[in-house]
């Protein structure tokens, strides 16, 4: 019985825990390998020499995309602007979804669900489509360009392009995490019990006072899971900056891409693409431990 | 006088420019789909043109199909996989597999790609392809699954299994005749959640599709990047019908679906 | 049991459903509609850079496939290569690019007696600093990057259109502010500044890279876009009044104002300072798995006939003369597309840089980005 029962554990943790291995945990290791080593002349990798008898100064491994990375203050810089992205795409996705969660939650039972497959279903269309969607309604010949631009002109203030211009790419940010936010939101806000309000009111609060002293404390554990959900992703992100970017709008993710896609450089690739992981783990970090003492969400 | 709103009311008119907000993008995109005009600017005339352009487009059709292809292998993958996974985490304590299981779906999709890339290439040798798409969307598929899974068991009374142990059941006929059917709309919704991720999945298929076979997603940033014509309009629109009538299926085939989003 | 189901879950197994069947279908329709010849000929080539009906005569001539994918930039095809793209039977680099393929041993040295109609190309063209004696490589056509401008704007605002200053000085870009577009391709726009700035496009030394560095970040505010494909269209229309852009494309552009009938003309010229060629080859590449189908296809090509449909359709520059009597006469007499001798004189092939340059180039492309 027993070594059956531990046959069985095997049989069924081993074949998921070998193939993430294989597929996760090497590729992860070779990353972190990678950037110890230098670039090969014309792309790819320069050859590596750990035999024994080679001259251990020309190993082919370097610490130099780790010095390259802080010997210029422009890769921080680069880094603390997609932070800045992400927070800003972050806040306004809690602005923009705090209301409508609200609302669905506090809706009759039989709405909800509806509503809530309302919010869902423009994620059934395809990523790119939804960003190509903006590049349509901001660029320079739609009504809207024509409209705001009309007003400027109007007062007398000189026109903007909207697309290709750090405003598209917040647009576009929130656009795309915007229900990653509503969803757990709406699960937190839905859970409350209305006899806290009620005994607020008796009390005699007001409903602003309800809502920042009995509402908003309780939805702290929504609001930073779905701040985890957005932040992350928006911090890796080089498709929405790439296509609604302008000449300044560049982050991490598109510096990465570029490493490998462009320059060929694959180590130093590898080095900032290890500085992405550690920022992200320290974020997640962070954000578990705020949301530690009521997260015990799905 | 002014009348301060009932607070309902503004939480009304807020939802309802979220919701706009929401749709007024993809609106435009079905709209200027049947515009007779190369630029996406203003209301020329109605045409189909852009959609009989897309079914003589031969690459689209193609890289459609390879899509279906990836997302169907990983999808079966990433489900086989990730429900043995759920189950294991569920059960036992492992220390090691929630790590690996749950970090790829935690981690800004970059990162996967790019480590990836470099394993294809330098120790597998393989050269990039569908193959090294369905790998790479199944490892990040298994997470999704797992976490699926695991919570539907977490969700379950422990007692039943108890039962069928004291019942004398083997370890197999429990999993077969209780566990399985328990957990199998977790493995379904799995599933289509992996299918779902994969075909839509850009970041990580840059980083890890070969040139030759073209993929949908690729197939879509490439006319985004290059040349804005409506065809991506139409195929967008296309794509979002799709879903459309499944939504629609999706209600003929269970009418409780509206009812309750239970757990 | 589905029931308990959340509704997103069961909304993506009724689209799995629903898919599956579509793509069953759409399978069909194309093993049943096109039977695969024999022979499919691999081209990593240009995006637009062969005319279709040159493709269609050759497919006819030799019962093959030609299929062909795209780039859009030397680097990104390099990167490809090295992220291990193979299957390529031709690959269409520039000069600098051919380069690194050359040293890297990936090309197959061309079998010059399958190769006769090699007599047509103009000897000006052979033997480049990248492959002297043409062992690998036959020229297959050049653009020039430019200057491309609205006239009628242009003229109006008094600007001047012989030199890069236009779009490097605030003195003149503020008034074409937001209308102006350079080229997104670091080693194109540090060209540009380099020469603008009295050096050479291929220059290294870094200290004159800082400088180049210090004038791009200068005139960048009052740039639009760094563009690579889109300006062709938006100069066309109007909405753009100079640009820094390929010969090819800014003829395109041209034709296109002029068949819209637009109220201006675009013209473009070689900047005094002088400008960067780029001259694009036919290679053979070692992961090809039909030499003898690629060199049948480079010899086609290199038939006057042949050779001048893509000029004719793009506006490139053509190294071979046996098309010459075919090429349409304002191409030929286009100094941009074929310079006279002082032309040619300033113009500048780029050359490749090695990994160390190649990061100090990113680093400083990053700060242009960002600044």
């Amino acid at each position: 019985m027993q070594t059956s029962s531990r046959l069985v554990k095997w049989l069924i943790s081993g074949p998921p825990l070998l193939f993430l291995l294989i597929f996760f945990v090497t590729p992860s290791l070779i990353m972190i390998f990678t950037s110890f080593r230098l670039p090969g002349e014309f792309g790819g990798l320069a050859p590596v020499k750990l035999l024994p008898g080679e001259v251990a100064g020309d190993s082919g491994l370097t610490i130099e995309t780790y010095q390259f990375f802080f010997s210029d203050f422009i890769y921080i810089e680069i880094f603390l602007k997609s932070f800045a992205v992400a927070t800003i795409t972050t806040l306004i996705c809690i602005a923009m979804a705090y209301p409508l969660a609200l609302l669905i939650a506090r809706s009759r039972k039989k709405f909800r669900n509806l509503m809530i497959m309302l919010v869902v279903l423009p994620f059934a269309s395809n990523f790119l489509v939804r960003i190509y969607a903006w590049m349509i309604i901001l660029g320079p010949e739609s009504g809207l360009s024509h409209f705001i631009n009309g007003i400027l002109v109007f007062f007398g203030i000189a026109p903007v392009t909207l697309l290709f211009s750090p405003f598209a790419v917040l647009i576009g940010m929130v656009y795309v995490h915007l229900p990653f936010m509503i969803l757990p939101l709406y699960t937190n806000l839905e859970k409350h019990d209305p006899i806290l309000l009620d005994a607020a009111q008796d009390l005699g609060a007001n409903s602003w006072q309800r809502f920042w002293y009995v509402t908003w404390p309780q939805s702290l554990p929504g609001i930073f899971s779905g701040s985890a959900l957005v932040f992350i992703p928006a911090l890796g992100m080089f498709a929405i900056p790439d296509i609604l970017g302008g000449t300044g709008d560049i982050m991490i993710g598109n510096l990465i891409k570029d490493q490998f896609l462009g320059t060929r450089d694959w180590p130093f690739g590898s080095t900032l693409s290890i500085m992405l992981t550690l920022a992200v783990l320290g974020i997640a970090g962070l954000f578990s431990w705020f949301a530690k003492p009521a997260i015990r969400m799905t | 006088m002014i009348k301060i709103p009932h607070r309902q009311t503004v939480l009304w008119i807020a939802s309802i420019l979220v919701y706009a907000f929401l749709y007024i993008p993809l609106i435009i995109i079905v709209v200027f789909s049947f515009n007779d005009s190369k630029l996406n600017a203003e209301w020329v005339g109605f045409t189909l043109h852009w959609y009989k352009a897309l079914l003589n487009n031969h690459e689209m059709l193609l890289a459609a199909r390879n899509s279906l292809i990836i997302a169907i292998s990983a999808s079966f993958l990433a489900t086989t996989l990730g429900t043995m996974a759920g189950l294991a985490i569920h059960r036992y304590k492992l220390k090691v597999l929630p790590i690996l299981a749950f970090t790829p779906v935690a981690m800004p999709e970059i990162l996967l790609g790019v480590s990836l890339l470099l394993f294809f290439l330098q120790v597998l040798n393989l050269t990039l392809g569908m193959l090294s798409i369905i790998i790479a969307h199944t490892t990040f598929c298994i997470g999704f699954v797992a976490i699926i899974v695991r919570a539907r068991l977490q969700g379950m009374d422990e007692s039943i299994f108890e039962a069928a142990r004291d019942l004398g059941a083997t370890p197999w006929q429990t999993f077969h005749q209780i566990t399985l059917p328990l957990i199998r709309p977790a493995i379904i919704a799995g599933a289509l959640m992996s299918f779902t991720l994969s075909i839509d999945d850009f970041v990580i298929t840059f980083f890890t599709k070969g040139v030759g076979e073209p993929i949908l997603p690729i197939q879509i940033y490439t006319m985004i990047k290059v040349a804005v014509t409506p065809e991506v309009n139409a195929i967008s629109t296309l794509l979002m019908l799709l879903t459309l009538t499944l939504i629609i299926i999706a209600t003929r085939f269970d009418t409780s679906m509206l009812r309750g989003e239970s757990k | 049991m589905v029931d308990s189901l959340p509704i997103s879950v069961r909304l993506s197994l009724a689209l799995l459903i629903t898919i599956s069947a579509i793509g069953c279908v759409q399978q069909n329709n194309s093993t049943g509609s096109n039977k695969t010849p024999a022979r499919i000929l691999q081209v990593f080539n240009w995006n637009n850079y062969i005319a279709p009906e040159t493709i269609q005569r050759f497919e006819a001539s030799c019962d093959c496939q030609v299929k062909q994918d795209y780039f859009s930039d030397n680097e990104e095809m390099l990167a490809k290569l090295a992220a291990g793209a193979s299957g390529y039977d031709l690959i269409v680099p520039t000069g600098n690019a051919m380069d690194t393929l050359i040293r890297q041993g990936v090309l197959i040295p061309l079998d010059k007696a399958s190769l006769p109609n090699i007599k047509n190309i103009h000897p000006a063209y052979l033997k480049t600093l990248f492959d002297p004696t043409n062992q690998y490589s036959v020229p297959y056509a050049y653009t020039l990057t430019v200057l491309g401008f609205n006239t009628n704007k242009v003229r109006e605002l008094g600007l001047p259109t012989d030199t890069w200053a236009i779009i490097f000085e605030p003195e003149y870009l503020q008034k074409i502010k937001g209308r102006v577009t350079v080229l997104d391709s670091p080693r194109e726009l540090m060209a540009a500044a380099l020469l603008y700035l009295g050096y050479a496009a291929n220059d290294q030394d870094e200290t004159h890279w800082n400088q180049a560095k210090e004038l791009i970040i200068r005139a960048k505010p009052y740039w639009a876009a760094f563009s690579n494909t889109s300006y062709i269209r938006e100069i066309a229309i109007g909405d753009l009044w100079v640009a820094h852009g390929y010969s090819n494309d800014l003829f395109q552009a041209a034709l296109d104002a002029q068949k819209t009938g637009r109220h201006f003309a675009i013209d473009y010229a070689i900047p005094k300072q002088g400008a960067v060629m780029s001259l694009d080859s036919i290679v053979l590449h070692q992961s090809g798995k039909h030499p003898d189908l690629a060199h049948q296809f480079i010899n086609f090509m290199l038939d006057g006939k042949n050779s001048v449909e893509l000029t004719n359709l793009i506006g490139s520059g053509n190294p071979n003369m046996d098309a010459k009597p075919f090429i349409r006469l304002e191409l030929l007499q286009n100094k941009v597309i074929f310079p006279d001798e002082e032309s040619l004189s300033r113009l500048e092939m780029i050359t490749d840089l090695n990994h160390k340059q190649r990061r100090i180039l990113s680093r400083i492309w990053t700060e242009i980005k960002l600044r």
